[in-house]
C-alpha cells in the first residue's frame, strides 16, 4: 500500500495558540484511521488544516498528500485534487440550493481534470440514488444549502455530498455527533459504501459508537496536539472502558 | 439655501415660465403656481438636509427642468418582454406612447393629474421633488378601480431616452383602489439608448378599505441616469399593500418612499433591495407611520454596494399614539463587497404607545467567512463562491414577486452582474 497522506511534525497556530504541535500521521490508500481525543485535544484543528481553512496557520512540519505538498494548495484545490472534509457544523447558507452547490463542485472537480462538464441528466439519476441511499427526501435538493435542517439532516447531507464527489481522502469531523442511533446507521452505511482500495476515511471522533458501525484499521489518540498513542480497534473500545486519563497520564 | 440652491430655484422658475404655455391643464394652473413658490421657498433639497445626506443629486445642476421638446421613437423590440396577462402601457420620457400601449378604459386614464398627495406639512419636505413633478410634468397614468371590479394586472414601462440637457421626464403614477378592489401592478423604469436621463418619477398610491394591491418596482434605467422618485401611499382598513422596489440601474438614484397605516389593521409589506457597483449611489428613504390600531409593517432591506459604490437606507417607523397594538418589523441587512465601498443603513423608530411590538435589526458587513470556506472546502472558485454568496443575500428581497416571470428576469439580471452567467448556470430555474 501507498501512502496517500503523510502528515509530519505538523504545528498548527489558531490566533496565538498553539493547538497542533509535532503530529504525524501516515494514512495508506484503501485504509480506515479513526481520530479520538477529549475536547480540546485539536481534533477539528487538524481537518481543518488539511483543509487549508484561513486563520489555522501551518508553522512547521509537512503534509504531502498523494506525493505533493498539500500545504501550497488552497482549499479549493484540495478539495478538487480529492480532498472532502466533513464538518462537525455544517454551514446554512439560504439562497444557495443544495442540488447547485452538488452540482458547481462536481464541475469544478470535472474542470480541473479537464473533463466536460457532468451531463444534467446522469448528474441528477447519481444525487437521487444518493439520497436514497442516505434516506433523504428529495425535497431537500431545492431547499437551501442546509437551511433549516435538523442536526441530523445536516450530517446526512455532509455525507451526500461526500458520495457525489467521491474524495480520495474523506476527512469526517465528529460527523457522528448529533445523531440518534438509526440516523447513525445511515450515515456509516453512506461512509462504507465509499471505502475502496483507491479511497482512505480519518474519522475524527469523540465517541467510539460510530466506530462499532464503521470499522477502522488504525485507532489514533490525539492529545495536547500530537498522536500519543496508536493502535487497532480495540483501543478504541479499551478507550470507551477506561476514558482518556490513563494514557494522558502515560503520555 | 445656499447660493446654488438659489440659482437652481432661478432657473427653475425661468424655465417654468418658459414651458408654461405648453403644459396641459391636467395639473390646473393654480396647483403649478403653488408647487413652484413652496419649492422657492423650501429649495430643492440637498445633502445638508438630514435625510438626504446620501443621495447625489449633482445632476441638477447641469439639467434642464423642463420635459424635453422630442423623444426618440422607441420600437417594441426595444423594450423588455412583455409579462403574460398584464396590460402594459409605456411612457416615454413621461409622455404616454399610444402605440405601445394598451387602449385606456373607464379604470386606466391618461392624465397628468396623479397628484392627490399631501405635499405640505412636514413631510412635505421629503417630497420636494414631487413639487417639480407638480411644476412640470406633462402626463401620467391614472388608475382607479371601483368596489365591484374584477383583479387587474397591470405594467407601467417608463422609458427614458432623452439626455437631462435637453429636458427632464416626469412620469406620474396614481392608483385608488376602493373596498374591497385588487390590483397588481408592475412599475418599471429603464432607459432605451445612452443618454443621461433625468427621470423624476412619482407615484400615488390610495387605498380604501380592504383593498390589496401587489406593487413592484424596478429601476433599471442606463449608467449615466439619475432617477428620483416620490412615492406616497396611504393604506385604509384591513387594506393590504406590498411593495418590492429593486434598484440596480442610473448612476445616482434616490427613492423617497411615504407610507401612512391610516386604518385598523392596514397592512404593509415593503421590501428594498438595491444592488450598486461602479461610482452608483443608490439611496432610498423610507418612512412608515402607523397611524391606527393594528396597523402592521413589515420592512426588509437588502444592500450589496461593490467598487466604490454607495447605499443609503434610511428606514423611518412612526407609531402615533392612536396605533395600539401596532407591530413593525425591519430587517435591513448591507452587504460590503468592495474595500472602497460605502452602506449607511439606519433604521428609526418613533413610538408614541405604549402598546406596540416593534422589532429591528440593523446590520452592514463582509461576506460570511464560514459561509464562504465552506463553498470553497467544496471545489468552488473563490470567485464563484463570492457571487454565490452575495446572490444568497439579494435573493430575500426577490422572494415572493409576482409574477414569476418578472422575478426570474430580475434574478437572471441580478446574477449577471455579480458574474459571468455560464458559472451560476442552473442555479436559476427548477431543477427536479
Amino acid at each position: 500500500m501507498s501512502a496517500l497522506l503523510e502528515v509530519e511534525d505538523l504545528v498548527v497556530s489558531v490566533g496565538t495558540k498553539k493547538v497542533l504541535d509535532g503530529l504525524s500521521l501516515t494514512i495508506a490508500a484503501g485504509s480506515v484511521h479513526a481520530i479520538m481525543g477529549p475536547n480540546g485535544s485539536g481534533k477539528s484543528t487538524l481537518g481543518y488544516a488539511l483543509a487549508g481553512r484561513p486563520g489555522y496557520e501551518v508553522v512547521s512540519g509537512s503534509v504531502r498528500y498523494r506525493s505533493e505538498n498539500l500545504l501550497e494548495l488552497p482549499p479549493e484545490e484540495r478539495a478538487r485534487a480529492g480532498l472532502f472534509l466533513g464538518f462537525q457544523y455544517p454551514v446554512e447558507i439560504p439562497g444557495v440550493n443544495n442540488v447547485y452547490l452538488l452540482k458547481a463542485a462536481v464541475n469544478a472537480a470535472r474542470k480541473a481534470q479537464g473533463q466536460p462538464e457532468v451531463d444534467a441528466f446522469e448528474f441528477l439519476k447519481l444525487v437521487r440514488e444518493k439520497m436514497q441511499l442516505m434516506q433523504m427526501d428529495e425535497a431537500f435538493l431545492s431547499r437551501g444549502v442546509n437551511e433549516g435542517f435538523s442536526g441530523g439532516e445536516k450530517k446526512r447531507n455532509e455525507i451526500l455530498q461526500m458520495l457525489v464527489l467521491e474524495p480520495t481522502l474523506a476527512v469526517l469531523d465528529e460527523t457522528d455527533s448529533g445523531l440518534d442511533i438509526d440516523a447513525m446507521k445511515i450515515v456509516a452505511r453512506g461512509i462504507n459504501s465509499l471505502r475502496s482500495a483507491q479511497r482512505a476515511v480519518l474519522l475524527i471522533t469523540h465517541y467510539q459508537r460510530l466506530l462499532d458501525h464503521v470499522v477502522p484499521d488504525y485507532v489514533h489518540v490525539l492529545a495536547r496536539g500530537r498522536i500519543v498513542k496508536s493502535g487497532d480497534r480495540t483501543l478504541a473500545l479499551e478507550l470507551e472502558r477506561r476514558g482518556y486519563d490513563w494514557i494522558l497520564e502515560a503520555a | 439655501m445656499s447660493n446654488g440652491s438659489t440659482d437652481l430655484i432661478a432657473r427653475l422658475q425661468s424655465e417654468h415660465a418658459a414651458a408654461a404655455g405648453g403644459l396641459p391643464q391636467t395639473v390646473p394652473v393654480e396647483v403649478r403656481r403653488q408647487a413652484l413658490e413652496q419649492l422657492a421657498a423650501a429649495g430643492l433639497p440637498n445633502n445638508r438636509d438630514e435625510n438626504w445626506r446620501y443621495a447625489n443629486l449633482r445632476a441638477l445642476k447641469s439639467v434642464r427642468f423642463a420635459a424635453p421638446n422630442t423623444t426618440a421613437a422607441v420600437a417594441p423590440g426595444d423594450l423588455p418582454a412583455p409579462l403574460d396577462g398584464f396590460q402594459r402601457f409605456v411612457f416615454v420620457d413621461g409622455l404616454l406612447a399610444v402605440g405601445l400601449s394598451a387602449p385606456l378604459d373607464g379604470a386606466v386614464r391618461s392624465s397628468a393629474s396623479a397628484s392627490g398627495a399631501d405635499r405640505d406639512a412636514a413631510a412635505g419636505r421629503e417630497a420636494r421633488f414631487a413639487l417639480l413633478s407638480d411644476v412640470f410634468a406633462v402626463d401620467g397614468l391614472v388608475i382607479g378601480l371601483d368596489a365591484a371590479s374584477a383583479r387587474r394586472q397591470i405594467e407601467v414601462l417608463c422609458v427614458a431616452t432623452a439626455d437631462g440637457s435637453e429636458g427632464s421626464s416626469y412620469p406620474r403614477l396614481a392608483v385608488q383602489l376602493a373596498a374591497g378592489a385588487r390590483l397588481q401592478l408592475v412599475e418599471r423604469h429603464v432607459s432605451v439608448g445612452s443618454a443621461a436621463a433625468m427621470v423624476n418619477s412619482v407615484a400615488d398610491i390610495q387605498l380604501a378599505p380592504g383593498a390589496v394591491c401587489d406593487h413592484v418596482r424596478v429601476q433599471q434605467l442606463g449608467a449615466r441616469c439619475t432617477a428620483l422618485d416620490t412615492l406616497d401611499a396611504r393604506v385604509a382598513a384591513d387594506a393590504q399593500y406590498r411593495l418590492h422596489s429593486i434598484a440596480n440601474g442610473a448612476a445616482a438614484a434616490r427613492s423617497t418612499l411615504q407610507i401612512r397605516l391610516e386604518g385598523q389593521r392596514a397592512r404593509l409589506e415593503l421590501t428594498v433591495g438595491t444592488v450598486a457597483a461602479g461610482n452608483q449611489t443608490l439611496d432610498t428613504y423610507a418612512m412608515v407611520d402607523h397611524a391606527a390600531t393594528g396597523a402592521t409593517t413589515r420592512e426588509l432591506f437588502r444592500g450589496i454596494a461593490a467598487d466604490r459604490s454607495r447605499i443609503g437606507f434610511n428606514g423611518k417607523m412612526i407609531v402615533r399614539d392612536n396605533a395600539r397594538g401596532a407591530d413593525s418589523q425591519q430587517m435591513l441587512k448591507g452587504l460590503l463587497a468592495g474595500s472602497d465601498a460605502e452602506i449607511n443603513v439606519r433604521p428609526q423608530l418613533e413610538i408614541y404607545t405604549d402598546e406596540v411590538r416593534a422589532a429591528h435589526g440593523a446590520t452592514t458587513g463582509k461576506l460570511d467567512e464560514n459561509m464562504l470556506f465552506y463553498l470553497l472546502s467544496r471545489g468552488i472558485e473563490p470567485e464563484i463562491a463570492q457571487s454565490l454568496l452575495k446572490w444568497a443575500f439579494i435573493e430575500d428581497a426577490l422572494v415572493g414577486i409576482q409574477p414569476e416571470a418578472l422575478r426570474r428576469s430580475l434574478e437572471l439580471q441580478l446574477a449577471r452582474q455579480f458574474q459571468d452567467i455560464a458559472a451560476l448556470d442552473g442555479l436559476l430555474g427548477s431543477h427536479a
